[in-house]
Parts: C-alpha cells; structure tokens; sequence
C-alpha cells in the first residue's frame, strides 16, 4: 500500500512545474491538483478520435473517416470529488505502421481505454492480441477498460454485449459500451477511469479499495433513467 | 498604372540604375557585376548559406536518365530490332520513344476503362508482382487486371534487357516509374510532359518512403514477394490525395521551391530568433508554416532540408484535422534527407481555426515533452514580444495583388530564387478567379517549365502568345522568371517588364523572402 503513496508525490512534483508553465499559456488556463495519463488503443477505425472528441469536445465527427496519423495528445480536466483531475489523453493510430511509437509511450500511461467496434468481427477479435501487447509493454499496475464501441449502430451489430462482456470478465477488466455518436456512457468511461486513480493515488491504508465495477453499474443505471428523458 | 503604388511615393527607377540592393542591406551584395543574374546575387538570394537543399527541376529525373544512359547503348540495339519486328509483323504502333528507351502500344481499351471523365492524372502503385496498393480513383481490387497488365507491358519490355519510360497513343500518355520494388504509372490526356508526370510519380513514390523508409519496404518484400503493401498504408489515402491535389495546384512542387509568406523584415527577425531559441537536444528542423506558406525554417548546423520532405512534411500537417486540435507526434521518413531511417515530428496549430503549423522534427522517439516544451516557449517568446499578433495579421494578407508591382499588362508572375529556393507570386487576378481558369494557368507554366528544363533540349527563355494571354518565361543561374501578360501586351512590353520587376522584387525581398537561414 505504501508504494501506492509514490505516484501521488511524484505528481505533486510535476503539478508544481507545470502550473508555472500554464499559467502563461493562454489555451490551457484550468488549474488542477493531479494528472493522468489516459491512452486509446484498438484497431483502426473503431472510434477512438471520435470518442475522445465527444469527451474533450461534446461534438460527433460525421462524415469521412481520417486517420489519427502518429499518436495526438489532448488535455481535459474533469472534477472529481471537488477535486481537478487532469486527464493528459494521447489518441493513437490504429494502424500496423504506428505500432512501435505506441509501444513507446504504453508504459507512461496509468490508464488504457482499449476499444473495439460491435459492427466489425475483426476489431473484437484482435482484442485479445491488443491485451497480450498490453501487458508486455504497460506497467503492471495500469488500469484498463474495455469499450465496444458505436452502439448506436444497432442495425450493423454482431458482437453481442455479453461477448464483450464475457471477454472482459475473463481478463477481470471492466466493461461497457458506448457511442460517440449519441454520447453513451462516453463521459462515463472517462470519469470512471479518472475517479478510480485519483482514489489509487491519494489512497490510505485503511481506506476501502475504489470498486471500478461497481461505480459503473451504479452510474449505468443513473445515466440510462436519465437518458430516457434526453 | 496602379494608384497605390504611387500613393506611396515609390518610384522604381533605382538611384544607380541596376539591381543592386537597396542601402539597408549588406554592401557585398552589389558587387557582382551583373547583378541579378549570377547564382547568390539575385534579388531573393539568401545572405548567408542557403537552408535548402540545392536542387534542379526534375533532378531525379536527370539521375535516372545518367543511369540508363550508361545502358544506352544496350538499348539502342534492342531498339532498332524492335522496330524492324514491328515493320516486318506489320504492327502500326506509333510507340514515341522517351529519353532514348522504349515505346509499346498499349491496349486502348484498357486506358480508357481507367481515365476519367474529368481531365485529372490517374496514378497507380503496383508491387512487382502486380499486386495493387494504390489507385488515385476506384478500388485496388477492382483494377487488379488493369494493373497485372500493366505489369505484364514492364516485364515485357525488362525481358529485353530494356526500360520501359512512355506510351503515347491517342492522346492519352501513359508513364512509368519503376522504383524496385514498386511500379508507378501515371496515365494523363492533360498533355503534360513526361517530365512532369515522373515528377508526380516521384512524390507519390516519397510519399510512400516517408511513412515506411526504404529500408521497411524492401524487408517486407524480401520476405513476401506477394505481400499486400496496403496493410502498411492504410489511413494514408487522405495524404496521397492531398499531396496529387497539390501537385496540380502548387507551383512549388513544380518548381522545387517554396514559397514565404511575405512578412515585415522585422517581424519575420523576431519569429526566427525566437524560434532559434526554443531548441532542444535532437531537434533537427523547426518548421513554422502559414498554411503552404513557409515563415520561418531553423536548422541544425550543417543539416540542409530538402523541399520535397518540406512538401511531404506540410502535406502531411494539412491533411488531418486532429493536428489543429491537439499535439501531434508521428514517425517520418525525410527521404531525400535520409531514406533509411525515422524522424519524429511533433506537428501542432497554435489555434484550432489558424493556419499557423509549428512542426518541429527531432531524432529521438521519446522527445515528445521536450518539443512541446520548446512549442510553449516559442509560443510565449513571440507574445512577449508582441510580434504573435502582427503574425496573425500578416496571415489575412498571405499574398499582394500584383498591381503593386505597377506594370498594367502583367496579370501574374511567379518568381524563384535559385540560391535560396524561395520563390514569390502574387494572388490570381480576376481571369483566374475559377478553379478551371487556375488550373489552366498553372498548365501553361507546367509547359513553360518543361521547356525551360527539357532533358535533351533546355530552352534559355521561351515567349508564347496565346488567344487569351501572353506568356514569357527565362531562367537564369540566378533565377527563374514565368511572367503572364495581358494578350495585348507586346514582346518588347515583356522585356522590359522584366527588369521592372526584378527592381521591384530587388526592393521588397526582405518582405517577400526570408533572406537570413538561422541554425541552432
């Protein structure tokens, strides 16, 4: 548990350098108390630019498909607990040419969002090989979700979510689906992951650990009777 | 005569009567003793060494040409069996021959199957066996027998003992470009040299080693003969199209030059030694582009860059919008700088709705933080400085009407400075303002250019009336000159113009060109 302690120093360290760098920057003007790294993996073309646009921005990229080329880095700060929480995001390309660079940059990342697209076998299938990736390059303790995403898609479906959900369950990862399209469980995803580090880090040894799963099937079910009315 | 050029009390007769350099600038400058003519005394040229590469119009094409000309000989033999089997068998072919090789005729049908309606070049990429990785329209899949037999005309001719260049035939001019282990072909009725189009498959065939290396590509057929080299280029359609876009639009490419984006002396002084400043360890270039519009450029002691891995670099920050929303980092290849191996490029928009490009290209593969630190301290150093703002004016205005120069019968003009490999044009006037009228436009300068840099047969200047302008192109060691004239300008009117203008460009190139090449 101690150990657990060590990451908290370490970003009060760096939170320390950084503010004096953005407070003179004018884009970047939101303070914060932490910072995480947050990675997007999975195949190319499941989504993950426009799931990162729908959290970052609240906006839906129709239209043609564009490649991430490399790896981008966004920013956004999220409120957790009257806590600034910012999520330092790095989308990456999904394709095969990039995959060295990412490999690059796993082991900074104390999050992974790993996603595939319910309307495409072959982005579900490689999961299992984006996961054996996973744990060889991430650190040990990185935490991992797994998203099937563009659930909007009803009609194109043919991963079903117990499919996800078995799969999760087998790598004791936590679940959901969503869509950037219509903005399910999105936000969610992202808090969640956000909440269950900032828990990680500022953590006390008598504390009960943080229960990612059980925070989502709450909030799941916040969100769906909410959803209902929007 | 333009009234705001007089307004402004200029007059463009220089006290000394020639070209030299107005007082502000170096003595040293004026004492060539034809100035403007002679390599480095230029109006344009740069002060000190030049931060490009230097480069001919179709150099890769005359190395080709050195290459296959020491098989000439070879070939010349083949060819004239060739010819005696086509007049024995009857074969009515009108096969041209293209610098010196070989000419078949190729099935018409075909070519037509695959030209479209509209009047753009279509390019294809095949592996060596005749597998399809790329086509400009259609699928791949759905031209993999046009391909093969494309395919099957270079290996015919390879039987030979010869090189396959050019097909001419009923209009349509069919080209290849055999860069082992690829085959590119571009088939045109736009009546482009063949110049030309080996210059467009040349930038598709960079296009391809700046996202793999040469290296990769040769490994991956090495291993596989039949690899399916799509799986290693997907998601890069959009930069391909963009980058044959460009070639048809873009002087620059054409001219192996760039063009700056015009900037007060002092404004532009300011951007480059802040830009100087933000350096790091394994910084290699530091690119700040407006658009394709080139602002400042500092480099590496001793490291030149070349425009093509400029064009490819720019290419690549325009044509993926998630650049303008955050930091981008991605592996490239520069492959006219080193074709082997990976740079690594941190491409990010000072604003989501700017044009201003800041790509900043290092050796190291973790040196993310670090440029994106030198990105913030560029950034801070230019507001403190108040010169971020003057920058962002200077974008609203990226071009000039050519009415300051204050000739009435010039329409347009495109100037290079073959020393600093900068070149200067002012905004189309109003007969180019459609899209068609541009493109007509810029392929009576493609023509000129292929005349002025012809392989076999280079013209010095060529002067062209046309129904519907006048056109007059000369290069020299120092500069090339394409000038548009109005129909009812006169040659004589041309002459003279050009002396105006090479004043004129004398006086504003610290505005028009970036005169100082700053290292780290």
């Amino acid at each position: 548990m101690s150990t657990k302690k060590m990451p908290m120093s370490d970003n009060e360290l760096k939170n320390g350098t950084s503010r004096n760098m953005l407070e003179r920057c004018a884009s970047v003007n939101e303070y914060f108390d932490i910072s995480f790294k947050v990675m997007l993996l999975g195949d190319s073309a499941v989504g993950k630019t426009c799931v990162l646009v729908r959290f970052k921005d609240g906006a839906f990229l129709g239209g043609n498909f564009i490649a991430t080329v490399g790896i981008d880095f966004r920013n956004k700060v999220v409120s957790v607990d009257n806590m600034k929480v910012k999520l330092q995001i790095w989308d990456t390309a999904g394709q095969e040419r990039f995959r060295s660079v990412t490999h690059a940059y796993y082991r900074d990342a104390q999050a992974l969002l790993l996603l595939y697209d319910i309307t495409r076998k072959s982005s579900f299938d490689n999961i299992r090989a984006w996961l054996t990736e996973i744990h060889e390059y991430a650190q040990k303790d990185v935490v991992i979700m797994l998203l099937g995403n563009k659930s909007d898609m009803a009609a194109e479906r043919v991963i079903k979510p117990e499919d996800g959900q078995k799969l999760a369950k087998e790598y004791g990862v936590p679940f959901m689906e969503t869509s950037a399209k219509n903005g399910v469980n999105v936000e969610l995803a992202f808090l969640a992951i956000a909440r269950q580090l900032k828990h990680r880090a500022g953590q006390q040894p008598h504390e009960p650990k943080f229960q990612i799963h059980d925070y989502i099937e709450s909030q799941k079910k916040k969100s769906s009777c909410c959803g209902a009315l929007v | 005569m333009a009234s705001d050029v007089h307004s402004k009390g200029v007059t463009w007769d220089t006290s000394n009567g020639n070209l030299t350099p107005v007082e502000h600038l170096p003595n040293s400058r004026s004492e060539s003793p034809t100035p403007g003519l002679v390599e480095g005394t230029e109006p344009g040229a740069g002060q000190e060494r030049a931060m490009f590469v230097h480069t001919q119009s179709f150099e890769d094409l005359t190395a080709d040409v050195e290459l296959t000309g020491s098989r000439l000989s070879e070939i010349e033999e083949v060819e004239e069996e060739k010819e005696e089997e086509q007049q024995q068998g009857g074969g009515g072919g009108t096969g041209e021959t293209g610098g010196g090789a070989e000419g078949v005729e190729e099935p018409k049908q075909e070519v037509h199957a695959v030209v479209r309606e509209k009047e753009e070049d279509h390019v294809f990429v095949l592996s060596e066996a005749g597998k399809p990785i790329y086509t400009r329209y259609g699928s791949e899949e759905a031209l993999s027998t046009t391909m093969g037999v494309m395919m099957a005309l270079v290996s015919f001719v390879e039987a030979n003992k010869n090189v396959i260049l050019s097909i001419h035939a009923d209009g349509l001019r069919v080209v290849f470009l055999r860069k082992s282990p690829l085959v590119l072909v571009c088939v045109s009725r736009t009546g482009q040299s063949d110049s030309e189009l080996w210059r467009e498959l040349h930038y598709v065939y960079y296009q391809i080693l700046s996202l793999l290396t040469l290296p990769q590509l040769q490994r991956v057929f090495q291993q596989r003969q039949s690899y399916d080299l799509r799986r290693l280029l997907s998601g890069s359609e959009r930069v391909t199209a963009g980058l044959l876009r460009l070639l048809e639009t873009d002087a620059g490419l054409m001219l192996n030059a760039t063009m700056s984006l015009p900037l007060c002396g002092t404004t532009r002084n300011i951007v480059c030694t802040s830009l100087q400043a933000a350096s790091s360890k394994n910084l290699v270039f530091s690119i700040l582009l407006a658009g394709d519009r080139l602002v400042a450029l500092i480099r590496k002691k001793e490291q030149h860059l070349h425009h093509t891995d400029l064009h490819l670099l720019s290419n690549l920050a325009a044509s993926s919008s998630s650049f303008r929303q955050g930091e981008g980092w991605t592996p490239v290849c520069l492959p006219k700088f080193n074709a082997s191996g990976f740079f690594h490029a941190h491409i990010s928009y000072f604003e989501p709705a700017s044009d201003l490009c800041l790509i900043l290209v290092s050796t190291d593969r973790e040196d993310f933080f670090n440029l994106s630190d030198c990105k913030q301290r560029f950034l801070e150093r230019l507001k403190k400085r108040n010169a971020y703002q003057t920058l962002k004016e200077a974008l609203h205005s990226p071009t000039y009407p050519v009415s300051q120069v204050g000739i009435p019968e010039l329409w347009h003009f495109i100037y290079k400075s073959k020393s600093s490999g900068l070149y200067t044009s002012p905004e189309l006037p109003v007969p180019y303002h459609t899209e068609e009228e541009q493109e007509r436009l810029m392929d009576l300068y493609q023509y000129l250019h292929s005349r002025l840099h012809h392989l076999t047969r280079p013209l010095r200047s060529i002067y062209r009336c046309t129904n519907t302008e006048n056109l007059l192109a000369w290069s020299t060691s120092g500069f090339e000159l394409y000038l548009c004239f109005s129909p009812l300008a006169t040659k004589a009117l041309a002459m003279s113009a050009v002396t105006k203008l090479l004043k004129w460009i004398r006086k504003e190139e610290d505005r028009l060109f970036i005169l100082n090449s700053l290292t780290y």
